[in-house]
């Protein structure tokens, strides 16, 4: 089920109802409506997949359990790299097997030997990267004996399965989530408007935004042999704002919806494209996912401690696992490396946590300077965006050349499209001044006007809304 | 509770509430301003009298010169050709211009497209905004199998339909942009040369029959209208006798303009340039005018 089907919006209701008029005098109730209405919110797109989840919740329950009644260290290690290895052995087989497969038919033909090896038909199940790491934090969390193990198999199969942020996040932390689950809700009015604000900004993003520019960057991309310079920054600009009102609007629906059942989940964006360095964009881009492998792979590395060799190899680490993490293909991992090779001189030069506050906050325009450092960074994640996006690393370094061929003649190419033309640009720079004008809040429907920002965004959502060609959200195939 | 609801039923209350203004204003947007394309065209023409009415694809739109034809001809002509129409399209505005006009003569353009019964996505687009009508609505609710939400659900058929009637087209109605191709005068010339290198052929079969051609007869004798069918031509990449010949076969009447043109005078394979549409325009009037 998607968040921006009819289905859902049908789903919803009924659950919310449920939720807070039928189940609402028993936690239990609660939780296990939780579990049921995630488990149908999932099987909703492919049934036989829900029987991981329920194994891996089993598994993981089951290790936590054992996990506090173990005093051995030796079992207690044993008992964590059991939850590692059944946990990363079905994410690497559903999303990595035919990755290394066919890297190592090739590498084996480049030194004359042929392997006949046939790949597997294998269907990516939706979501797992984000339940696998989600569960994950909770052994590594338990093993770590920085919280306590819960007895109760409903609320963290809950834990586990909240269909808010089950198919792509935020990667909520055990110790952030599960305790929830453990305490009544009561309704708070102010924090399920707030939901329902979230819940229309996010589709705004998605709906109005992203598959707007999807349609043009889609083109684009299939097109960039015969596009002119001008043309193809454009492509990689769309793409840029494509992605991320994609996927930060999926997070704010995932935000806005658990606040309606009383959840809080945390913030997964903060306007990234507004960071003065890259150091900033990643404290400020998939925030969950950054702070997962920060906590959980960077830290106990060493992370920036030890020497310079050590410092370089964690952070090239780290951004190339994370850029694996999104793909089994070769772009996903040179966008890594690109960004670790940005990130590099930052580190080594100590200035990693210079720009750790809003920018120009309380004013209404950056100075030139933050201007001059937020452009340059954003210059350097769309040109990272560029082999996200291609299908190949060769097509990614070929659009780059075309763009640097400097060729401008014929003006914009946009080939059969029909849709917007100038009119995106338009709309990409109003939402680039309401994200500025909201840069401390977490929506813009806030101050006197908001009843005006709710009707303007609503009368959008109809009119400039894309409807023709509904496009899934992009971070499912992660 | 109790504000969470209120506050959730004024959001739900004011979308359903813009829903219903959008299509209204939209609505009355493509009924009232200047036409931007032939359906809105034909829709606004009443009480006209047409010796000549040219229907067809782009190969209509791109090759017959009415104001070339009137001047040689004397006669009152319209070419209502449309890209990528077929022939169900063509039957709609046949309809939609004999009940409200008198016309003396249809000039039907026909080759593969014989073989389609379907209408197009672009024709059937641009008469969502005219559900009401009812010579429109009877004519498209067969093809839809959600027909009833396109009617009944406001603004769902400016949404489906965003990339011909969405925001684009509303706003460039409004401040009354010149469409690319003019709807009140039909002609649109293509100019420039790109004959492809690769080989094509039209169909190798031919269909039995096709319904609404059938139809179109049908209308235009019962409404006293004189019909001829011609074929135009092709580039000579494209293999064209075969299928001709089929055609011929059906319609003996049928005025084979097919062959006889060099490539230079096309634009691409299947659309004469404007030097090509003059000569081809010339050519249709003299194969046509003692009939």
């Amino acid at each position: 089920m998607f968040f921006n089907s009819i289905d859902f919006a049908i789903f919803l209701p009924i659950i919310f109802i449920l939720y807070w008029f039928v189940t609402n005098k028993n936690l239990k109730s609660q939780n296990l409506l939780i579990v049921i209405s995630s488990y149908i919110f999932y099987g909703w797109w492919d049934w036989r997949f829900l029987s991981l989840i329920l194994f891996s919740t089993i598994i993981d329950y089951l290790i936590g359990v054992r996990l506090s009644n173990q005093e051995n260290q030796n079992k207690r290690k044993l008992l964590l790299w059991t939850s590692i290895l059944v946990n990363l052995g079905f994410l690497g087989f559903f999303k990595y097997y035919n990755f290394f497969l066919d890297n190592f038919i090739t590498a084996f033909s480049f030194f004359g030997t042929e392997i006949n090896a046939n790949s597997l038909n294998i269907i990516l199940p939706v979501g797992i990267s984000f339940y696998t790491f989600q569960t994950l934090s909770y052994t590594i969390d338990v093993y770590k004996q920085q919280l306590e193990p819960t007895k109760d198999f409903i609320a963290f199969s809950a834990f586990v399965s909240f269909f808010p942020q089950l198919v792509a996040g935020p990667i909520e932390r055990a110790t952030n989530l599960l305790p929830q689950f453990n305490k009544k809700r009561v309704f708070d009015n102010n924090k399920a408007i707030d939901g329902l604000h979230l819940i229309l900004w996010g589709l705004f993003k998605k709906i109005v935004i992203a598959d707007s520019c999807a349609t043009y960057v889609n083109e684009i991309f299939s097109n960039y042999e015969t596009m002119n310079s001008l043309t193809l920054i454009l492509g990689a600009i769309y793409f840029t704002f494509q992605i991320y009102c994609d996927f930060s609007g999926y997070s704010d629906i995932a935000i806005g919806t658990s606040k309606l059942f009383g959840f809080s989940l945390i913030r997964n964006f903060n306007f990234p494209y507004f960071s003065r360095d890259i150091s900033e964009f990643w404290r400020r881009w998939h925030i969950s996912l950054s702070t997962w492998f920060r906590d959980y792979l960077y830290i106990p590395l060493g992370g920036s401690r030890g020497n310079k060799w050590n410092q370089v190899r964690n952070v090239f680490i780290i951004f190339i696992v994370s850029g694996f993490w999104h793909g089994a293909n070769w772009t996903f991992i040179v966008w890594g490396t690109l960004n670790a090779l940005y990130f590099l001189p930052i580190l080594l030069t100590k200035n990693n946590r210079k720009n750790l506050d809003t920018v120009a906050k309380g004013k209404y325009l950056p100075t030139v300077k933050e201007f001059l450092q937020m452009s340059f960074t954003f210059g350097l994640t769309v040109l990272a965006w560029i082999f996200f996006r291609a299908d190949s690393v060769l097509i990614a370094v070929k659009y780059i050349k075309n763009i640097f061929s400097f060729n401008f003649k014929r003006g914009i190419q946009y080939l059969s499209i029909e849709r917007y033309a100038p009119e995106l640009l338009i709309l990409i720079l109003l939402f680039i001044i309401s994200e500025w004008s909201s840069r401390e809040r977490e929506h813009p429907f806030f101050g006197k006007w908001r009843h005006l920002k709710i009707s303007l965004t609503i009368l959008a959502l109809v009119t400039l809304g894309v409807y023709s060609n509904v496009t899934d959200f992009i971070y499912f195939q992660f | 509770m109790k504000k969470f609801v209120t506050y959730t039923l004024s959001i739900l209350v004011l979308t359903i509430g813009l829903v219903y203004l959008s299509d209204f204003i939209y609505t009355e947007v493509y009924t009232h301003f200047k036409p931007r394309n032939k359906l809105q065209y034909i829709l606004k023409t009443k009480n006209e009298n047409f010796d000549i009415v040219f229907i067809g694809s782009s190969r209509v739109a791109n090759h017959i010169d009415t104001e070339l034809f009137d001047s040689i001809s004397n006669k009152k002509t319209i070419n209502l050709g449309v890209e990528g129409a077929g022939l169900n399209d063509n039957l709609l505005q046949l309809k939609l211009l004999i009940n409200s006009n008198h016309i003396s003569n249809v000039f039907l353009q026909i080759d593969s497209n014989f073989e389609s019964i379907s209408p197009s996505n672009i024709a059937i687009s641009e008469a969502m905004p005219f559900l009401k009508n009812k010579i429109i609505k009877n004519h498209i609710k067969k093809y839809f199998e959600n027909f009833e939400k396109l009617e009944h659900i406001p603004f769902y058929r400016y949404a489906v339909n965003d990339p011909k009637i969405g925001f684009r087209e509303f706003f460039f109605s409004i401040i009354n942009k010149k469409p690319a191709t003019n709807p009140n005068a039909g002609f649109t010339p293509k100019f420039g040369n790109k004959i492809p290198k690769t080989e094509s052929s039209l169909p190798k079969l031919i269909r039995k029959e096709n319904i609404i051609l059938d139809e179109i007869i049908r209308i235009c004798k019962i409404n006293k209208i004189s019909l001829t069918l011609y074929t135009s031509p092709y580039c000579s990449k494209i293999k064209t006798e075969d299928y001709i010949k089929k055609l011929i076969n059906k319609f003996p009447n049928l005025i084979n303009l097919s062959k006889g043109y060099n490539d230079r005078l096309f634009y691409d394979c299947g659309h004469l340039n404007n030097q090509g549409a003059k000569i081809f325009t010339n050519n249709l009037y003299n194969e046509t005018k003692d009939k």
